[in-house]
């Protein structure tokens, strides 16, 4: 402070600013690479094998699709395939490799992944046009503005159930024919052959990854019509891996991935008619407000956006669920919402208030975690991506693995259509809609508010994972309560939304989970 | 839209001696701005596509800055600035926004200056100050990264007091971590927290007029990052967004002695991933002595 600083004494300044901004440059730029965390090589801690005699969702019986014999160990065509697989190894690069050790996370853990990465990017609201107007995407047309499918929460949930009832059942189908006609794996067939990945006692016909590989193609091409050159291109990296990694021969893929996509075909049947065609009957809106009022929903749900946007999926109420018939949907639906202006509806409406003009960091921290909102996986993929994280933490086989995924699946998208019902019989507004001081922290979704599909959703998938991890309930139960509150601190939910649509969630999880009592995997 | 924010507080701040600029205190001397900027917008790109947003309206982001400038010799500022920033939509449900954002400091140096012609180096670095939630677009108050700043300056400034400037800087900016643990970039589905931020870089020209009392300039001014994906079809922007825009605007200040007053106007006539703002700013100069001179 009490001299004055030459300039010849400030170059080495100047100097060291400069190394300092080099030091800042090297920091930020080298570390641009995100921690994407990788999954690591599945490593099963038991083979299953008597995964064929558990009970499917859509094939009467494991052994309904006829699966060929295999050529024996010691036929002249076997060898040769085991030779063609030999000499095929010997050239395989690094990045072959890579693509093996990134299937080798395990198939139905990748290809739920896929699912969620599709569902993420065509989660987008068609934009108006300029009448005001809002273009409804059209199948035959996925790729034009707007694309089609709008994976909405309700698209994802039956999406992701779809592939995983098709991956179950399709390997139910597998172990069932693995088990009967026993080909060892190619390397234990032939000790020469040095597999890439961890090889077990299961036998490799047909193989379990072509088996998944094409049964979720079948679904996912159906589901994401925009998508098929990327899902082939999947497709067959995922068959090459296993040759590259020397786990399977090619007639363990061809059998594989006749019966996948024979297995495919036939959830799809039951997909074209579950009633999801007519899920969008925007004429129906009229008699369900008429209805509300009448049951004294003094002022019905209107959209908050501008222009107007229809309802999402007014119907798909009626879409047909998993666990349970349609008649159980009523039976399910929660008591009514308070009365609007009532005591109970203003106490609840005060909270959100007080939330609006002083959300903590922490309530908005919760809100943005559980937000799954447009460009997301929705909360159907982020409760998939815990149950593939805890399938694959927990070293589950392949089949327990789609098992774990198809009672999970399932049940979410039952709590979907049970959600759906309320909101549609309820028609209630939502809490922006009663006073317009309650901002929204995250998106306000385009339906009515009772109840939480957050919370139904969480709820459902809660109640099965914490069936299967039984050591993990207490976490899971809290994600899922923490789930539920993120839609009150997020501003776009009244508490009582929350609440009977966790209760909700869980009675609805529990008929998938009385289902995982009895399909014989215990 | 964020960058309009975000260069604003990276670059633009305006003020008496500024660091995107070559004047310099005088020695022993510091100067304490306290600016107000206003800046909105109800038109923005998507991508490319020049689009209004009936769920947004008009959004509005307005600043209160704090800076200060210390002139440690002649031709060495140090310049250190604090903004607290608030967001409006007038249409919508969007919450809006409110905080202190993030310090900046800076170090200008001369280190050519004959006849006229100066060349000046200009690092900078930025550090948010509060927790904020850098990916609730266009509301949130900034991306929260790290930044680090270096740019060159180059004046040359005629006897008559007529001027031309053109700088241009490189901006590093950091890793953010978000709320979430998942999101989309480039259409890839990342499963983590942490996103990238692109980095950027701005250019300018600047033509002017300046004595001792008054300085007057119109400028035109470039931002955009280095890479980068685009706003989704319909959705909010992100931070990954590559963010760019080019501005025209006019500067001036009144400092007769101590007390001086400055004023900024600017307009965003193109971009991509960000709103067509246009932006007051008006400030507040005092500029003291910090070293009475002779003094030992």
């Amino acid at each position: 402070m009490n001299k004055n600083i030459k300039i010849s004494s400030l170059r080495p300044v100047f100097t060291s600013l400069t190394g300092t901004l080099f030091i800042a440059a090297a920091l930020f730029s080298c570390s641009k690479t995100v921690n994407d965390p990788s999954a690591s090589v599945s490593a099963p801690s038991t083979i299953d094998a008597n995964a064929g005699n558990w009970k499917p969702y859509i094939l009467s019986s494991s052994s309904e699709i006829a699966v060929a014999e295999p050529k024996g160990a010691t036929s002249t065509e076997y060898l040769a395939e085991l030779k063609k697989l030999k000499e095929s190894m010997t050239t395989v690069t690094a990045s072959q490799r890579e693509i093996v050790n990134y299937w080798g996370a395990g198939a139905a853990f990748r290809w739920n992944e896929i699912g969620r990465e599709l569902s993420a990017r065509y989660n987008s609201a068609p934009a108006s046009n300029a009448d005001g107007k809002y273009p409804v995407p059209d199948a035959a047309n996925p790729l034009a503005d707007p694309k089609f499918p709008f994976a909405n929460p309700p698209y994802t949930a039956r999406a992701l159930a779809y592939l995983s009832v098709a991956q179950y059942d399709a390997l139910v189908s597998a172990w069932n024919y693995k088990f009967k006609f026993n080909r060892k794996a190619p390397s234990k067939a032939d000790e020469s052959i040095k597999a890439l990945l961890p090889v077990s006692d299961l036998p490799s016909y047909p193989s379990e990854d072509a088996v998944v590989a094409a049964a979720s193609f079948e679904i996912l091409k159906a589901m994401f019509p925009g998508e098929v050159p990327f899902l082939e291109a999947k497709l067959a990296e995922h068959k090459n891996s296993r040759l590259w990694a020397g786990m399977n021969v090619d007639s363990d893929i061809a059998a594989g991935e006749a019966l996948g996509k024979a297995v495919g075909q036939k959830v799809m049947t039951r997909a074209k008619a579950d009633g999801m065609g007519a899920a969008n009957n925007q004429a129906k809106t009229a008699e369900m407000i008429t209805n509300a009022v009448k049951i004294g929903i003094t002022k019905p749900w209107l959209s908050q956006e501008f222009p107007a946007r229809p309802p999402m999926l007014p119907t798909y109420g009626f879409v047909q669920p998993w666990n349970f018939n349609s008649a159980t949907v009523v039976a399910l639906r929660p008591k009514a919402p308070p009365l609007i202006d009532s005591p109970e509806f203003k106490e609840n409406m005060d909270e959100l208030l007080t939330i609006a003009k002083k959300q903590t960091r922490d309530q908005a921290r919760i809100a943005n975690f559980w937000a799954d909102g447009v460009g997301s996986y929705t909360p159907p993929g982020h409760w998939h991506r815990k149950a593939a994280d805890l399938c694959h933490s927990n070293n589950f086989s392949e089949v327990r693995t789609a098992r774990t995924f198809a009672l999970v699946g399932t049940a979410i998208q039952d709590a979907g259509v049970c959600c759906w019902d309320a909101k549609y019989y309820y028609y209630y507004p939502r809490p922006n809609q009663m006073d317009s001081k309650v901002k929204t922290s995250v998106g306000l979704p385009n339906f009515p508010s009772y109840t939480s599909g957050h919370s139904m959703f969480s709820g459902a998938a809660a109640e099965v994972l914490s069936y299967i991890f039984p050591k993990d309930k207490e976490k899971l139960d809290a994600m899922a309560a923490e789930a539920s509150v993120s839609r009150i601190y997020g501003l776009i939910h009244y508490r009582f939304d929350c609440e009977q649509g966790l209760a909700t969630g869980h009675k609805v999880g529990d008929y998938a989970v009385q289902r995982a009592k009895t399909d014989g995997a215990q | 839209m964020t960058l309009i924010v975000t260069v604003m507080i990276l670059s633009r701040a305006a003020y008496a001696q500024m660091p995107n600029d070559a004047i310099y205190m005088s020695k022993n001397t510091a100067c304490l701005a306290l600016s107000y900027n206003h800046t909105s917008w109800d038109k923005y790109w998507e991508n490319k596509l020049k689009r209004e947003n009936l769920n947004i309206g008009t959004q509005t982001t307005q600043t209160a800055m704090a800076m200060l400038a210390v002139g440690v010799t002649k031709d060495f500022d140090v310049i250190v600035g604090v903004p607290y920033i608030w967001t409006q939509a007038s249409a919508g449900n969007l919450k809006w926004h409110k905080g202190f954002q993030d310090v900046s400091g800076w170090l200008k140096y001369r280190f050519f200056n004959k006849a006229g012609l100066s060349l000046n180096a200009v690092v900078g670095g930025s550090v948010p100050l509060t927790d904020y939630v850098p990916d609730f677009m266009p509301m949130s108050i900034g991306l929260r990264c790290k930044t680090a700043t270096g740019r060159l300056v180059v004046r040359y400034k005629h006897t008559s007091g007529v001027y031309v400037t053109a700088y241009s800087s490189y901006i590093f900016r950091s890793k953010i971590k978000i709320d979430r643990d998942s999101y989309l970039m480039y259409e890839k589905l990342y499963n983590t927290n942490e996103v990238s931020v692109p980095n950027a870089y701005d250019l300018s020209a600047r033509i002017g007029f300046t004595n001792k009392a008054i300085q007057t300039e119109v400028f035109a001014e470039r931002g955009a990052c280095v890479d980068g994906d685009y706003i989704r079809r319909n959705q909010m922007p992100f931070p990954t967004n590559n963010m760019k825009s080019t501005a025209v605007g006019w500067y001036g200040k009144f400092q007769p002695k101590n007390l001086g007053f400055n004023a900024r106007v600017s307009y965003v006539v193109d971009g991509e991933n960000v709103g067509q703002a246009m932006s007051y700013q008006a400030g507040v100069l005092y500029q003291f002595g910090y070293i009475k001179s002779g003094k030992k």
